[in-house]
């Protein structure tokens, strides 16, 4: 019976994901789309969303006979709600875009907890008490953020927050995987990274918007370097990777500047070449990347063994709980997305890589909408960060390019990346708010 | 609300946008690639331990001749364990291989296909509430199962290998190599099997995988490279007498026999050391690389098996004029495996055109449903088919006047080339070789290739065996 329901299950989550996938696509156009059709596709997104989240409950109920699927159930249908109700209150209209980023990072969220149910649990549980713990923090930072009047003042503060960060990381931080990524807080591990990317996006957009000449990018261009030669020393190249890619596109999009762009890019291709050389660890990487079975004892393990995942799971995947995705290391974190294309299928995987770049484009549609171009380089800095990060993470597991170890946003396991992530988000969905709220304060100082 | 308040347009984050959507874009056409065709490198990898789940659910399935004789198949004992038994023992070991302790050979190529049940829905449904394993597909291979047990035994005690090729399709009609196992007791005697102090290497799948010196079979090649150096004219003269001295190094014809003025068919019936030693040495040897590479030396060899060794070819323009003489006739650094000399024969007998050997026919479920069927695949001209004429009347003055002229072929028109390999510096002891090809009544051909160890004269050992070959399969 478990079998049927597991194999038939196959099918339908494939449905439902795809369903949500195609409206995605729709959406990534919505200035084409009128409010009501905008609005119908969101609520079909949102019934695809809870009925995916059904299946795949009843499915890991039946193997695992544990109840606690449908507390998580339940649990992240009311964060959904709460969520939605939060995000209606900062901003006070109904935009139909911020409802389609709302159901795309809750898709991913969802998606994440159901894996995480099927690899352990307990991991699930905690992810969830993370979730909850992140909206609070999110829903804190805007609250305060809407306090500051002139927030982009504060260019050098957010410099020294993350370069003080990075360092403590640099310099006492704890090896894991031969790099430094974490401080240890009693039995809690910091990622200070994780929330740097904040306080970096804040302070690229600070510099530009402040300055609005060269001075900006000369004072951008030297803060990128500590934090990306910090990065470096503690061996977090995927971290370092992303800053520097924010970088590059966020002053492209501030100053128009095609020389400063390739003389950038050719920056960025000699360091790259010299990082090569410089870092045997680097090269192993290479190496494990352009052919991993020879080296499969060792560096290639972590990749084969992902990659036996997802061509063994196939276009349609095993079912839950029908694979062996736990023989993969890490697959918590790094290597979710193959855990997910094993046994929901590879279609699934397509779908979602859909759904990321679907993301993408929204969160750049809010930069778009923004009225002030400090928030709109901010949201910018988001959107940069979210589609390196996405890629690099799928790219790696899928042998598209060679693993950095850096996380599926919202999917992998991990209090730190969730909780920096849920700012971010919750940032860019209210940017127009936090600067409306700015308008009125200096109106009232004007008096 | 904000009317006074214009949109910021900026087309930069258009590009920027544009970028990031060409790059998930090409992640997802990867991704797709992979996961419809790259997988296939990997999943059947030894370290990939996902099929034990499948088991669970799907008996494997079994692996059957082209004639539909059993030669893999899983039963089930009173105590509901599963047992993989192999009816014939060794006769098909390094083709089928084992799955008792690791996986090899089809076993490991296409247990994803073994392990998958593509009966009825409904069937598979009630199996599945009735709690019984589904069936897995079975394998059809294209091999022979008479011919295949005339090489098995025709091989007898000898270390070896034999393979044969329908030429107009690349199926594998037979494939043996010695030394062998019995998979069936695969796991009680493993350390036995893999001890490498007794040098046996039991496990190596010579036909695909040994490499060996051609000895006089690459007198194909150099007839090949000849040709191409004489734009197609097989026009030349050689007085042989017996011996050839290049350099400060004597060549000498088998049995120190003077073969006296010669033409190239008759060089090559009579397999001239000393005219081919010639030809070496007048050779452009960039040519000579250039002919022996498009005729796959150093390169991997185009078929669906798996885990075949690529031959090797070296000489450059440093390489003394003595061991260029000697690689003409087959002996110097030159390795081959019976394999690639099959191919080479088996183009040669289907007028230049080398189909992509293979052993997997077709997957059918066990309710008769075809699931999948390998169509032959052309690799295209190796030889030109004047070449693959000429060559074709070469080889058959080897077996009417030349070196195979006293073997017995019946009443079979056959094409051949003996071989005699040294492989030591011990010049008496010597590899056997035979490649041919031999055309029944009915116009059906079969390609050859044996290679006896340490066996003696190719025309004494190796091609009484091909003979048994075909035999066998044209009965």
């Amino acid at each position: 019976m478990l079998n049927v329901i597991t194999s038939f299950s196959r099918i339908t989550i494939l449905v439902f994901i795809v369903v949500f996938a195609v409206i995605d696509l729709f959406q990534m156009f919505e200035y084409k789309l009128n409010e009501v059709v905008a609005s119908v596709l969101a609520t079909i997104q949102a019934v695809m969303l809870v009925l995916f989240l059904v299946n795949a409950s009843i499915v890991l109920y039946m193997a695992k006979e544990d109840a606690t699927v449908w507390f998580l159930f339940a649990g992240l249908i009311i964060f959904y709600i709460v969520f939605s109700i939060i995000i209606n209150v900062f901003t006070n209209e109904e935009h139909f875009i911020s409802k389609g980023l709302i159901n795309n990072c809750f898709l991913f969220v969802a998606m994440g907890i159901v894996t995480l149910e099927r690899l352990k649990i307990s991991l699930a549980v905690k992810q969830f008490m993370s979730l909850i713990f992140a909206l609070v923090i999110a829903v804190a930072v805007v609250i305060l953020v809407k306090k500051i009047v002139m927030i982009e003042r504060f260019v050098f503060y957010f410099a020294i927050i993350g370069i003080l960060l990075l360092s403590l990381v640099a310099f006492m931080g704890q090896v894991e995987n031969g790099a430094k990524l974490s401080l240890a807080i009693g039995s809690l591990r910091f990622q200070p990274s994780e929330f740097v990317k904040i306080t970096f996006v804040l302070f690229i957009s600070a510099c530009i918007a402040n300055y609005k000449d060269f001075r900006g990018l000369l004072i951008a261009t030297l803060g990128t370097a500590i934090h990306v030669l910090l990065l470096v020393l503690s061996r977090d190249l995927g971290m370092a990777l992303i800053f520097a890619v924010c970088y590059v596109f966020v002053v492209f999009i501030a100053y128009k500047n095609y020389i400063v762009l390739s003389v950038e890019l050719g920056a960025a291709f000699i360091g790259g070449i010299l990082a090569y050389n410089l870092f045997p660890h680097i090269q192993t990487r290479f190496l494990a990347w352009s052919d991993p079975l020879s080296v499969i004892d060792d560096k290639g393990y972590q990749i084969s063994q992902s990659l036996f995942a997802i061509g063994t799971g196939g276009w349609l995947g095993s079912g839950l709980n029908k694979g062996m995705p736990n023989k993969i290391p890490v697959v918590t974190n790094d290597f979710i997305f193959a855990a997910i294309s094993e046994e929901m299928g590879a279609l699934v995987g397509v779908c979602l890589i859909l759904c990321f770049c679907a993301t993408v484009i929204m969160l750049f549609n809010m930069a778009f909408k923004c009225t002030n171009s400090y928030y709109m380089l901010v949201d910018c800095g988001t959107a940069i960060i979210f589609a390196v990060q996405a890629i690099l993470n799928i790219g790696g597991v899928t042998k598209f390019i060679p693993s950095t170890g850096v996380t599926l946003p919202f999917i992998s396991y991990g209090s730190n990346s969730l909780v920096s992530l849920t700012v971010s988000l919750m940032i860019v969905l209210t940017s127009n708010e936090l600067y409306r709220e700015r308008v009125h304060h200096r109106g009232r100082h004007a008096r | 609300m904000q009317g006074n308040k214009k949109k910021i347009i900026r087309k930069e984050i258009y590009i920027v946008a544009a970028f990031f959507v060409i790059v998930f874009g090409a992640m997802i056409g990867y991704f797709v690639m992979y996961v419809n065709k790259g997988s296939k490198d990997f999943i059947y990898n030894a370290y990939n331990s996902r099929f034990s789940v499948f088991s669970e659910d799907v008996k494997r399935g079994s692996i059957y001749t082209s004639d539909g004789t059993v030669i893999a198949e899983t039963k089930t004992d009173e105590e509901g364990n599963e047992i993989r038994v192999y009816p014939d023992d060794r006769l098909f070991c390094h083709a089928v291989g084992y799955v008792n302790k690791g996986m090899a050979g089809l076993e490991a190529q296409y247990t994803f296909d073994l392990l998958k049940s593509n009966i009825e829905l409904s069937d598979q449904i009630d199996n599945n509430l009735a709690g019984v394993k589904n069936p897995g597909d079975n394998l059809y291979t294209t091999f022979d199962y008479n011919t295949q047990l005339a090489a098995f035994d025709g091989l007898g005690m000898y270390d070896g290998a034999v393979i044969a090729i329908e030429p107009d399709t690349g199926k594998i009609i037979a494939m043996v190599s010695k030394p062998d196992y019995d998979p069936n007791t695969i796991a009680e005697y493993w350390d036995d099997i893999t001890d490498s102090t007794n040098n046996k290497s039991s496990l190596v799948n010579r036909a695909i995988q040994g490499t060996y010196p051609p000895g006089s079979t690459f007198k194909i090649v150099t007839t090949i490279a000849y040709l191409r150096a004489n734009d197609g004219d097989s026009e030349f003269n050689y007085k042989c007498s017996g011996s050839i001295n290049v350099d400060d190094y004597k060549i000498h014809c088998s049995g120190n026999k003077s073969h006296g003025t010669e033409d190239l068919l008759k060089a090559f019936s009579n397999s001239c050391n000393s005219a081919y030693a010639y030809i070496g040495i007048n050779l452009d040897r960039q040519e000579f690389v250039d002919t022996a590479e498009e005729l796959l030396f150093n390169e991997t060899l185009p078929t669906m098996l798996e885990s075949t060794k690529k031959s090797s070819f070296k000489i450059d323009s440093s390489t003394s004029d003595t061991i260029v003489a000697q690689t003409a006739i087959g002996q110097g650094d030159t390795t081959v495996s019976p394999l690639h000399m099959c191919m080479l024969v088996s183009a040669i007998a289907n007028d230049g055109v080398l189909m992509e050997p293979y052993m997997a026919d077709k997957i059918v479920s066990t309710d008769g449903t075809e699931v999948s069927k390998t169509e032959p695949v052309e690799y295209g001209q190796l030889i030109s088919s004047e070449e693959a004429e000429l060559l074709q009347s070469y080889m058959a003055a080897v077996v009417e006047e030349g070196t195979a002229e006293k073997v017995d072929f019946g009443d079979l028109t056959v094409y051949g080339k003996t071989g005699t390999a040294e492989y030591s510096e011990n010049k008496s002891v010597t590899h056997s070789w035979f490649v041919g090809y031999a055309v029944g009544d009915n116009g059906k051909k079969l390609a050859v290739a044996v290679i006896m160890e340490s066996a003696g004269y190719g025309s004494k050992y190796a091609a009484p065996l091909a003979s048994k070959v075909f035999e066998a399969y044209f009965e």
